[in-house]
């Protein structure tokens, strides 16, 4: 039994859509243990945010897990009912939405909308201790007291993602998952809030999930990471050792393409074509059509998927192992 | 928002009077007049006819009559019943109108809580057997045509199985010996039904800040037991005492009008709650709330309905409008002598006074039912309320 | 997997629909709802139209099968009872008043004028009216030997020419005004609502009262009042509130800055995203308009020769509301059927709010 917070083992979901099926999430599999921060990197429509989801078991109504379990503190959720998984929601693990701005029901106020969590998992609490509970999470976040009283439309944006922050500490969880915590903020806030988010983290020795497709934010806040690429994980491991010797081509590409704030001007480098429907079944590796130096195996589709352990713990597709 | 309260009363004025006008020529637009019919006696000296009509005006042309008229009005005269004489208009709706009242009132009442409750379950239901059972049902029940439906509910109900009284709404008989008229026994249980919601308004809105769950629910039980104590006591001493008897007898006859326009009212509001409940259900906020843990039933309870209410609060209001259509073809069918009756009867027999006074209370009505709808949508979103600061 | 709107790749390029149509009927199919109403709105359309085809075709002869002046007269004997006196019931035989004469029998009271000296146990040959339903007449005939399922279809008729009419009246003005008032706001959003609000403080019902009092009405008349009553009042409000929705979307805005024309603007942008809603509104419309004839009509008031609220109004006036379920050929075919109509047209709408509004889809 590690004392992993979480441990995802081969997860597979898919949507039921009009259109047909779409496979969001292969063969998924990762852990992240007590205090750790994990990394989850990718472009749009990669199945980020469907694990993120799934974690919780949010996903939407034709969002179905087809096999695969996902461990929180050693249970596994996926075979949970509603009603079980109502006490895991909030108490063992919460999620920092993106867009913070409609997380908020506007028509009740925001200190009332985290009372509400914190009435539904301790019932005995009376409102003395909740109100001071409040008011310690607004503190830590660096919030007002007055804030409580407010509508959420009333606050800025800033203030409102902080908030979303607070509401997800407000019932002590082990696990936080921040999805793209930061995107819809301009960057002299978005620094402000990852170092909250660092400062709480070491704290209270949370376990965070961080989803973004800025992977300066990874780099600058998770001890390990993952490389999800058209529903599946392509490199994973610490994320020193990703940024300083990336093994698969995709992952390299990505980190080409961010601006380096030190050394010289050189012109960015853009991955032509866009990453394939996850509706057909893809043969092979999924990333081989805008691979730069693909084998020949990559193109006939004959090498099958799989990560292999290179060095210490970090895990490449089975393509790339010896791509240069 | 005062600016505007005060600018739309202001428009009150112009567009009531052009509704005066406008109702008045209407009126006098009909062919013939309240008292053609004495003419039918053929004993009757044409002198007779002639002064009759000389001291009601109407020899007077139109235009003078709409003038005084007008005049009168604002004054606050409104003429004497020309079939009713010598009581005014005013008397006559004092007498019908509490008849009405009560009986739609309970309608409204019933009919929105329960149109809110099934709409409020259809959607959180969607895609289930029940609700597309259920959604038929509301269907059927919106749609059906009334006045045939509600003759089919008075044959049944009335005169078939004899459960329920056939119209009117008092048995004459059990009267004889009362020595309190319909009115005053109207009066009271108006009286009555008010206070009893008022109180329960309160309860509930009082309640609201409890902290615990399963405290609330205490309190707000022991308020309605009480509530429950308290209306027996009434009901059964002094004054309210003695009336109890009658009260109930119109108040069991009150029982088959009340199901037949609650069943075919329920439906839009439950229809129009649904549909906004569904487009509710898409936000975020209700994915927060099922992060956060909550029970289906409270996030139903508490942040969808409570955002789906808006809208249905402000169609809500605009439907009292309605309620004298409703009015006019069940009061006629159930043998009700309200407002309905009233209104008809005067276009019928062209006691323009009273007709005048009638669509003068309606028309106020419709004013005030706009202007309120704009007002609680305003108030019901504190996003229009409160100014935002960000 | 598959793609169901791919497979119809083939039969949608050799279609006359344009590919939004037949999106749209597709996505309309998929709310059972909507194809439900379609198909009752189909079945009440067809038997408006087959009634003069079957008159024109000869397969319905004028004199019998006429709405309103057909006669079919069906032979019947009759055996003559005595009624036992009020007081005597119940006997063996019958258990209430309303029982005597029963089915197959007349009372020797209505026959002596005729028949003086007839006796119970006789024999009796008289017309049958109301006629039971029977292969001759499928909903049988009603007190004057008229065919009622005749009657349904010209009902039917009606209430589609009234419907449609009225409802695209209104809807149309009800449209142009309310998107006028959204865009040029303003004194002329003043205007219009406090117009709007004139017109809804006048009680429909009592109006059309004392404007059918007035004037005699015919179908068309009603049809032309309603859809302008209806054009300038609520609705306008209704459509000013989807037009403002539309007003504020960034698109308006660069057409303005594009240098097109309020005008221009208000035909090419705004009136196209307010259209679908217009046409739900139409649908709810027809409801209205086919509830206010049967219920005029239902009080008499209406110069018409035969429609469904007629038929309920004659119903009632004859005295058969009360027989209950022994005449029900004449009670309730009528009311069932504007029920069902008004349903269907509802229906529809429904299904056509899931097509419009993608929020409420469940995918």
């Amino acid at each position: 039994m590690s004392d992993n917070l979480l441990e995802v083992k081969n997860l597979y979901m898919n949507y039921e859509t009009l259109e047909g099926k779409v496979a969001a999430v292969q063969d998924v599999s990762f852990s992240i243990s007590k205090g750790q921060s994990f990394g989850l990197v990718g472009e749009s429509g990669c199945g980020k945010t469907s694990v993120a989801m799934s974690l919780l078991k949010l996903q939407a109504d034709n969002g179905f897990i087809d096999s695969g379990s996902i461990f929180i503190d050693g249970t596994d959720i996926v075979p949970l009912e509603e009603k079980e998984l109502r006490s895991i929601r909030w108490n063992k693990i919460s999620i920092v939405f993106q867009g913070a701005m409609n997380a908020w029901n506007p028509v009740i106020k925001v200190g009332e909308q985290i009372r509400e969590a914190l009435r539904e998992h301790y019932p005995e609490n009376t409102k003395h201790i909740n109100y001071n509970k409040m008011v310690s999470l607004f503190n830590m976040v660096g919030l007002d007291d007055s804030v409580l009283n407010r509508y959420p439309h009333e606050l800025s944006g800033g203030m409102k993602q902080r908030a979303i922050i607070a509401l997800a500490l407000s019932c002590d969880p082990k696990l936080i998952i921040a999805d793209e915590p930061t995107t819809a903020l301009d960057v002299v806030i978005q620094d402000q809030i990852l170092n909250e988010l660092k400062k709480i983290q070491e704290n209270l020795g949370l376990g965070v999930l961080y989803i973004s497709h800025d992977i300066s934010v990874i780099a600058e806040m998770t001890d390990n990471m993952a490389v999800m690429y058209a529903g599946r994980i392509i490199e994973k491991g610490p994320t020193k050792d990703l940024f300083a010797n990336p093994k698969h081509s995709y992952t390299k590409l990505l980190l080409e393409s961010t601006p380096s704030v030190v050394g010289e001007k050189k012109k960015l480098y853009s991955l032509d074509g866009k990453p394939p429907s996850l509706m057909d079944e893809i043969q092979g590796c999924s990333f081989s059509p805008r691979c730069p130096n693909p084998t020949n195996d990559c193109k006939n589709g004959l090498i099958e998927m799989g990560l292999i352990e290179t060095e210490n713990g970090h895990w490449v597709d089975k393509c790339c192992v010896n791509c240069g | 928002m005062n600016n505007y309260i005060f600018k739309r009363l202001l428009q009150f004025v112009p567009v009531f009077g052009l509704f005066l006008v406008f109702s008045f020529v209407l009126f006098n637009a009909t062919p013939g007049n309240a008292f053609t019919n004495i003419l039918l006696n053929r004993e009757l000296p044409p002198e007779e006819y002639a002064r009759v009509i000389a001291t009601f005006g109407l020899d007077k042309p139109v235009h003078e009559r709409l003038f005084l008229y007008i005049n009168n009005f604002f004054r606050g005269d409104f003429g004497y019943s020309y079939t009713h004489f010598p009581k005014t208009p005013i008397d006559l709706i004092s007498e019908y109108l509490p008849r009405t009242l009560m009986l739609f009132a309970v309608v409204n009442i019933v009919a929105f809580y329960t149109g809110f409750i099934v709409g409020k379950i259809l959607a959180w239901k969607r895609g289930t057997k029940t609700e597309t059972w259920i959604t038929m049902a509301s269907v059927f029940s919106y749609t059906v045509f009334y006045p045939w439906f509600a003759l089919m509910c008075l044959w049944f109900f009335g005169y078939k199985m004899g459960w329920l009284p056939v119209g009117k709404f008092l048995f004459p008989e059990k009267w004889y010996e009362s020595p309190y008229s319909a009115d005053e026994v109207f009066f009271t249980m108006i009286r009555y039904t008010i206070v009893s919601s008022l109180v329960l308004f309160f309860i509930f809105v009082l309640s609201k800040n409890i902290e615990s769950i399963s405290q609330r629910r205490n309190t707000r039980l022991t308020g309605f037991a009480v509530l429950i104590v308290v209306s027996f006591v009434f009901w059964n001493n002094g004054d309210a005492g003695l009336k109890s008897t009658y009260a109930w007898d119109i108040a069991y006859h009150m029982i088959l009008p009340v199901l037949v326009v609650t069943f075919v009212a329920f439906a839009g509001t439950a229809l129009l709650m649904r549909t906004t409940m569904m487009e509710v259900l898409k936000e975020d906020y209700i994915l927060t709330a099922r992060a956060k843990g909550l029970s289906q039933k409270r996030i139903r309870d508490r942040h969808a309905a409570r955002t789906a209410l808006l809208p249905v609060a402000t169609s809500f209001i605009f439907t009292i409008i309605t309620i004298v259509d409703g009015a006019v073809i069940t009061e006629n069918i159930f043998s009700w002598p309200g407002m309905g009756v009233l209104l008809l009867d005067s276009l019928l027999r062209e006691d323009i006074p009273v007709a005048m006074a009638c669509f003068s209370f309606l028309g106020v009505l419709a004013l005030v039912s706009h202007l309120l709808a704009d007002i609680s949508y305003a108030y019901l979103d504190p996003r229009i309320r409160i100014g935002s600061q960000g | 997997m598959s793609d169901p709107l791919k497979i119809e790749d083939s039969k949608r390029k050799n279609s006359i629909f344009s590919p939004v149509v037949q999106k749209n009927w597709y996505l309309f199919r998929q709310s059972k709802m909507g194809l439900i109403g379609f198909f009752i709105i189909v079945f009440f359309a067809v038997l408006a139209i087959m009634q003069p085809l079957f008159f024109i075709s000869g397969y319905w002869s004028n004199n019998i099968y006429d709405p309103v002046v057909g006669y079919d007269s069906i032979e019947v004997e009759l055996v003559i009872v005595k009624c036992p006196r009020n007081s005597d019931f119940p006997t063996e035989k019958y258990d209430k008043p309303e029982d005597c004469p029963g089915d197959g029998e007349i009372s020797d009271r209505m026959v002596m004028p005729f028949a003086p000296n007839a006796k119970p146990g006789d024999y009796y040959e008289t017309f049958l009216q109301p006629a039971p339903p029977s292969i001759k007449h499928w909903l049988g005939t009603d007190s004057l030997g008229r065919d009622v399922f005749s009657q349904i279809m010209k009902g039917s008729q009606v209430a589609f020419m009234l419907g449609l009419l009225s409802a695209t009246l209104s809807v149309s003005i009800a449209t142009l005004l309310g998107t006028i008032a959204a865009f040029w706001g303003g004194r002329v959003d003043t205007y219009l609502m406090r117009q709007a609000d004139l017109i809804l403080m006048v009680p429909q019902l009592p109006l059309l009262l004392i404007m059918a009092a007035l004037y005699r009405f015919q179908v068309w008349h009603l049809a032309l009042v309603l859809g302008i009553l209806g054009g300038f009042g609520g609705l306008v409000i209704s459509v000013k509130s989807q037009a403002l929705q539309v007003k504020v979307k960034p698109f308006v805005d660069s057409a303005r800055v594009t240098g097109g024309t309020k005008f221009k603007i208000m035909t090419s942008h705004i009136l196209p995203n307010v259209a679908p809603i217009a046409l739900l509104y139409m649908v709810f419309a027809v409801t209205g308009a086919i509830f206010a004839e049967s219920t005029l009509s239902y009080l008499g008031l209406l110069n018409i020769d035969m429609s469904w609220g007629m038929m309920i109004h004659l119903a009632q006036t004859d005295g058969y509301i009360f027989s209950g379920l022994r005449y029900w050929w004449i009670v309730l075919p009528a009311g069932l059927s504007v029920t069902f109509l008004s349903g269907g047209f509802y229906l529809v709408g429904r299904g056509l709010d899931d097509v419009f509004n993608p929020r409420l889809r469940k995918r």
